[in-house]
């Protein structure tokens, strides 16, 4: 098979995908655009070593890698601020309204928009945390070596970005403004 | 932080809750987030919550669609680049460490000891191996690459285990699972930890499964849960059997690689 060949049939099938986790990796559509394209250029140079592989996880990694170089180089200020420090001390995992009577097991529904707005201000460690897991369904153990930290602690923030979400989005369908 | 005992009790269920949704508990403490449910209402009523929130997450978040514009430019990219002429054989990088990560290190290491402090480790799956791991996935990639994936093309069994034996003075069980459509393809003999192991190639449509058989001799066989993990975009199980721990890598889909090491196992009791 030639070459041009296989990149449109390992590449192209999964763009839409590439460009979701570009879109929640660098926060919106026309950055992600613009990595999805350098990601398919290195993509395209090194189609020979996709051969026998999954093609959605190898193209999903090179978008994730290309995301990295260009969130280090556009947003060197995206590191972790001294704000998500804060709250990584003061997050604890809360049981949301421990008391909830059945009817109220429903977080709501949600609309797009607030489920959106909702992942966006998560401090960026547990949102990337949570879109490697979410989107790439990747596992603990892969999540922890990509981000370099110990697996328990892709363990706790997972736990906690969930945590955080459901504590919003419940807010949210109880028509309460703000957030926990 | 001075925190009541229930606090970390409490804490450490919704980790495990996390995890256990997530497919990375080991049986035992899998058994134990269940019990915990069925004792305690508001946990069932969290984890209810988690599984919506991942149904609502999985709807919502791959909800990009390429443009067609963005389609165009790629197509393009691909029609006006010459073909690489290189190969590069390094995968992309994965252990990417930015800047800011002593930063982070920080924090996770705050967490960590809380976490530790609480025995949470204990509770994940097992670490693989991994090293190994990566050697068995390099040679099924190798194999790949390679003219054939086997150095004795044979659906037959017969044909197999005695080219096993010749070559090794060893071999594993071989199973015929053609007619579940996994035929066997061969046999090809790989370098583990300096040793030379056998590996059983089955074919399942354009796809080629790899058994790799470490001998592990007096074992018996188990009916222990298989391990499943991914390396380099490979799906990868693993398991104890009779003399051998086996594993298996494949970029089959998980499900469908989960139903031959299930079939494989069986009929491999039965013998």
């Amino acid at each position: 098979m030639d070459d041009r060949q296989r990149f449109r049939e390992v590449v192209l099938p999964h763009l839409d995908d590439a460009l979701s986790l570009a879109r929640w990796l660098t926060g919106n559509v026309t950055d992600a655009e613009d990595v999805v394209q350098d990601a398919c250029l290195r993509a395209y140079r090194a189609i020979a070593t996709a051969k026998g592989i999954n093609p959605r996880a190898w193209l999903l990694a090179i978008v994730r890698n290309t995301a990295f170089t260009w969130l280090a180089k556009n947003r060197p200020k995206t590191a972790v601020t001294a704000n998500d420090e804060a709250l990584f001390e003061r997050a604890s995992l809360e049981m949301v309204d421990p008391q909830a009577s059945p009817e109220t097991i429903l977080i709501g529904k949600i609309d797009a928009e607030q489920l959106h707005s909702a992942i966006a201000t998560l401090p960026l460690p547990y949102r990337q945390t949570l879109i490697l897991r979410e989107i790439e369904e990747l596992s603990y153990q892969e999540i922890s070596k990509i981000l370099s930290i110990p697996i328990g602690t892709v363990m706790s923030r997972l736990a906690r970005a969930r945590n955080l979400l459901i504590q919003r989005l419940v807010m949210a369908g109880k028509g309460k403004a703000g957030a926990a | 932080m001075n925190k009541p005992s229930a606090w970390s009790s409490r804490e450490e269920s919704l980790l495990l809750l996390n995890a256990y949704l997530d497919n990375e508990l080991d049986a035992a403490s899998v058994l134990e987030i269940e019990r915990r449910m069925a004792a305690d209402p508001a946990l069932k009523l969290e984890h209810d919550r988690l599984v919506q929130l991942r149904g609502v997450l999985a709807s919502q978040l791959k909800t990009q669609t390429a443009s067609n514009d963005l389609r165009r430019r790629i197509e393009e990219m691909a029609e006006e680049t010459p073909p690489p002429v290189v190969q590069r054989l390094a995968t992309p990088s994965r252990n990417r460490i930015r800047s800011y990560a002593w930063r982070e290190m920080a924090a996770a290491a705050a967490l960590a000891a809380i976490i530790a402090a609480g025995g949470t480790y204990a509770f994940l799956r097992p670490n693989l191996g991994s090293n190994e791991i990566a050697a068995i996935v390099a040679g099924h990639q190798r194999a790949l690459l390679a003219a054939t994936p086997f150095d004795v093309a044979s659906s037959d069994r017969h044909t197999v285990k005695p080219w096993f034996d010749s070559k090794l003075a060893l071999s594993p069980q071989v199973i015929d699972l053609s007619s579940a459509g996994f035929p066997l393809a061969g046999g090809r003999v790989e370098v583990i930890d300096g040793k030379p192991v056998p590996v059983l190639v089955y074919q399942r449509r354009a796809h080629i499964i790899s058994v790799v058989a470490i001998p592990r001799a007096g074992q018996k066989d188990t009916t222990e849960p298989s391990l499943a993990t991914t390396n380099d975009g490979y799906f990868v199980i693993q398991w104890h059997g009779r003399d051998f721990d086996y594993t298996v890598v494949s970029d089959l889909a998980e499900n469908e690689l989960d139903e031959f090491v299930n079939l494989w196992r069986h009929a491999a009791r039965g013998n």
